[in-house]
């Protein structure tokens, strides 16, 4: 293979991720985390808990030192979201924003929690019957149809596109669009209709979605409604390679005490892993994928000079 | 482990099948590129093996059979219709937990 393959590939950018870098690089790993420092859930927290800090700090400043500690020992970090996870023999392919894809021996899911609901009137009422938070799960269903996508960032994005190979109509509803460039290159040139500085107010419908009604008191006439708040989490990445979720909510990452997930090379931790969300339990479990992920990749590199 | 006790379920014998069954039957439409239907799979498995004798599950590819995802409005997968005596007693959509689905099937007993 001519391209580079990377050791340890992090998929977030919090204290998660960033410790996990920190780890995997000193044992002379190849490392690159993916995301946004700015989206993580301690950027905007003051957090006074946290062992070895003394009184009240931000978020925003303990990720500075990180972001620092991590490059310094050699990590590249790219502020980019990964819209797709592949598995390609025995390694990983991810594509980013710009439309790069990036191929690693192992991957660390640290991305944190979200918040996918919309939580206007209509959108629970009618979920399932024309509104969906998975684009790549059910495009299919709007062959011909006219949809509308709500979310300001990579997902939203990214599912806007997806869906003009599939519906006839692609409206895209964002107060302000939060992405890279090549993917918003691709949007320019794309037939969806973009909606800026506007949000939904209520979805409506009986049995059905009829359409959109938006915050400025014009309508969309859809048939669909995606809701695709943020970056893609864990459930639209992890899951399509078969990545195990806890069964009964669904909500984390099932890993061991070793942050395996059920894939061999796959790793996860922090908020995507479960509860407590707090930043030392991140900080810890992070420690323990780099290692782990780096000595995997390590072990793999060895036994393919040997073959 | 795949359960043997959930029944695969197509557009011809869906009738016979879960509309017709002495018990309730929970119906999952699912498609094999949706990684969410994936994740659930193992959730219907256990379900079967639990509530075996007192309530059938089966699963039904959309991709192969359009004609009853069509019929009940479904727009999203993985959606599960619980039907009991021919009828729809509840549905739910997306990857629900297992605690949810148990009592929503307790629920319809
Ligand atoms: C208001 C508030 C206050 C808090 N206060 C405290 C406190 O005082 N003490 C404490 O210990 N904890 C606190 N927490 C919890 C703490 O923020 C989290 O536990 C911690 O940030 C988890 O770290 P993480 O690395 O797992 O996830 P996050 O810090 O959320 O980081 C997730 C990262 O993943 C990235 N990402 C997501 N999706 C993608 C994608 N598709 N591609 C690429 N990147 C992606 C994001 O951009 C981000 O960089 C607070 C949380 C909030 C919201």
């Amino acid at each position: 293979m001519a391209d580079t393959i990377i050791d340890v590939l992090i998929v977030g950018a919090g204290p998660a991720g960033l410790q996990a870098a920190v780890h995997a690089v000193r044992k002379k790993a190849s490392v690159v985390v993916l995301g946004k420092v700015a989206h993580s859930s301690i950027y905007g927290a003051h957090v006074e808990n946290y062992l070895c800090v003394d009184g009240v700090v931000d978020g925003a400043d303990l990720l500075r030192t990180a972001v620092d500690q991590a490059t310094r020992f050699g990590a590249e970090i790219i502020a980019e979201d990964v819209l797709h996870v592949d598995q390609a023999d025995e390694l990983f392919k991810v594509k980013i924003e710009s439309g790069t894809e990036l191929l690693c021996r192992t991957l660390i899911f640290a991305t944190g929690t979200s918040r996918k609901k919309l939580k206007v009137k209509g959108e629970k009422e009618l979920s399932g019957r024309g509104v969906s938070y998975c684009v790549d799960c059910d495009a299919n269903f709007y062959r011909n149809a006219k949809v509308a996508v709500v979310g300001n960032e990579s997902a939203a994005v990214d599912g806007a596109l997806t869906l003009t190979g599939y519906a006839s109509e692609v409206h895209l509803v964002c107060q302000a669009l939060e992405v890279g460039e090549g993917l918003a290159a691709k949007l320019t040139e794309s037939s969806v209709q973009v909606h800026a500085g506007r949000w939904p107010k209520e979805i409506t419908g009986e049995n059905a979605v009829q359409g959109l009604l938006l915050d400025d008191d014009t309508s969309l006439e859809v048939d669909g409604v995606f809701v695709e708040l943020g970056a893609k989490g864990a459930m639209e990445l992890a899951t399509t390679i078969g990545v195990m979720l806890d069964l009964d909510t669904f909500s984390y990452i099932d890993t061991n005490k070793r942050q395996q997930t059920n894939i061999a090379g796959i790793y996860a931790a922090g908020d995507i892993a479960g509860p407590p969300w707090q930043m030392a339990k991140a900080v810890g479990e992070g420690c323990v994928a780099g290692w782990e992920a780096a000595n995997y990749a390590n072990k793999q590199k060895r036994q393919q000079k040997e073959d | 482990m795949a359960s043997d006790k959930v029944i695969q379920v197509s557009d011809g014998d869906f009738d016979a099948r879960a509309l017709k069954s002495d018990v309730p039957f929970l119906l999952d439409f699912w498609a094999p590129w949706c990684g969410p239907c994936k994740a659930i799979g193992p959730v219907i498995d256990e379900l079967a093996d639990e509530f075996a004798g007192k309530l059938k599950i089966g699963k039904m590819n959309v991709d192969d059979n359009p004609a009853t995802p069509g019929k009940y409005g479904i727009r999203a997968i993985p959606t599960l219709i619980l039907f009991k005596g021919g009828e729809v007693v509840d549905q739910v959509t997306g990857a629900v937990g297992k605690k949810q689905l148990a009592a929503m099937i307790e629920k319809a007993l």
